[in-house]
């Protein structure tokens, strides 16, 4: 695959991402809604899903933890680092779970097995995104890191899984029908496209910084 | 992929699932069991209702990422409770729901602690500001 369009892909996924954290994220939170639980199980199994199947490429969903991760550390509202450092984790850990499947999906030919890989995907990527923020925020800030803490609070974590497991045991086959669709999108078309969106979405989310 | 390794996948992911799904809900129903219910903190292991401690302390008002925030000044709080060595202990905040953070005294002198039971720090991640505190343990070094 053409280098360009990859990264491109890789950004416009990330601050799709990244903005649905910061943006919608703040609806859902103002809302008293589990804003977490509901931007993993669904926005952020949904772009991480939607980049494997159209782009192929091992690696991608890395990169985009790390273009969402940095542009939520420029959302005013809560946690910028600890949220920041849940998404770049989500992004490794969701590469981790599905590294050894293929591309194409054909191990997932059953409803069971997709909504499976869902349930997975939701509970793994959302528990271990908590997790790594509770050990790695307190050391990059500096404030200690202490392990009781995260003892007492691992059954919280691990019901907190329980929600994203759901919401992506839904989104996963859902989004697998998706990739029947041939969404080709010429150069000409795709660059000013990806670029546009792209940087739509870190101008609203930066110039909210800067206004808050 | 060979024919064998996709029935093996098939057989073992939905049985992942499900045991993850178990191990979620199980953790839900322990969490809810051992919520704690009740409109007291223990300080070092007293009890003060939030009228008591704010009969007690100074309010003082911080700024924060989120804003101004008023409450008690945890500095003086701890000092008017005759702490053993304020400044030489850590504190571990717990909420309701059993979420915990542990801070030094450099962090918490800096803290409040609000009418509707949350600590809040200036400069600090958020994963600190505990809500629903029902004890404030100290540990001394």
């Amino acid at each position: 695959m053409n280098k360009t369009r990859l990264i491109l892909g890789i950004f416009i996924f990330g601050s799709l991402w990244g903005f649905s954290e910061c943006v919608i994220g703040n609806f859902f939170s103002d809302a008293g809604l589990p804003t977490a639980e509901l931007m993993v199980g669904f926005f952020a199994i949904t772009f991480l899903l939607l980049s494997r199947i159209y782009f192929h490429q091992p690696g991608m969903q890395i990169g985009m933890g790390l273009v969402a991760g940095t542009l939520r550390l420029f959302n005013p509202m809560g946690c910028h680092l600890c949220s920041a450092v849940a998404i770049v984790a989500e992004g490794a850990i969701f590469e981790l779970i599905w590294y050894k499947f293929s591309f194409d999906f054909r191990e997932l030919k059953t409803l069971t097995m997709q909504a499976s890989m869902g349930v997975i995907s939701g509970y793994l990527v959302f528990i271990s995104g908590y997790i790594i923020t509770q050990v790695l925020t307190p050391i990059i800030a500096g404030t200690g890191f202490f392990i009781e803490n995260l003892i007492f609070i691992m059954p919280n974590i691990l019901a907190g899984g329980v929600v994203p497991a759901l919401i992506a045991g839904f989104v996963v086959p859902t989004l697998l029908l998706a990739r029947k669709l041939d969404l080709t999108i010429k150069d000409r078309i795709y660059y000013p496209t990806t670029i546009g969106i792209s940087a739509l979405c870190w101008l609203i989310v930066v110039g909210n910084w800067l206004l808050a | 992929m060979p024919a064998t390794m996709i029935l093996g996948k098939e057989k073992i992911i939905p049985i992942i699932a499900i045991s993850l799904l178990l191990v979620g809900t199980s953790s839900a129903i322990y969490v809810n069991e051992t919520k704690i219910d009740k409109e007291t903190i223990a300080i070092n292991g007293i009890e003060y209702t939030v009228d008591q401690i704010f009969a007690i302390g100074t309010i003082k008002t911080i700024t924060t990422d989120d804003g101004e925030k008023t409450g008690i000044a945890l500095d003086e709080l701890m000092y008017k409770l005759n702490i053993n060595c304020p400044d030489c202990s850590s504190y571990t905040i717990k909420g309701s729901d059993n979420y915990q953070q542990t801070v030094d005294w450099d962090i918490l002198k800096t803290g409040i602690l609000t009418d509707y039971r949350k600590v809040f720090f200036p400069d600090t991640a958020h994963y600190l500001w505990v809500k629903n505190i029902v004890e404030i343990e100290v540990n001394n070094k």
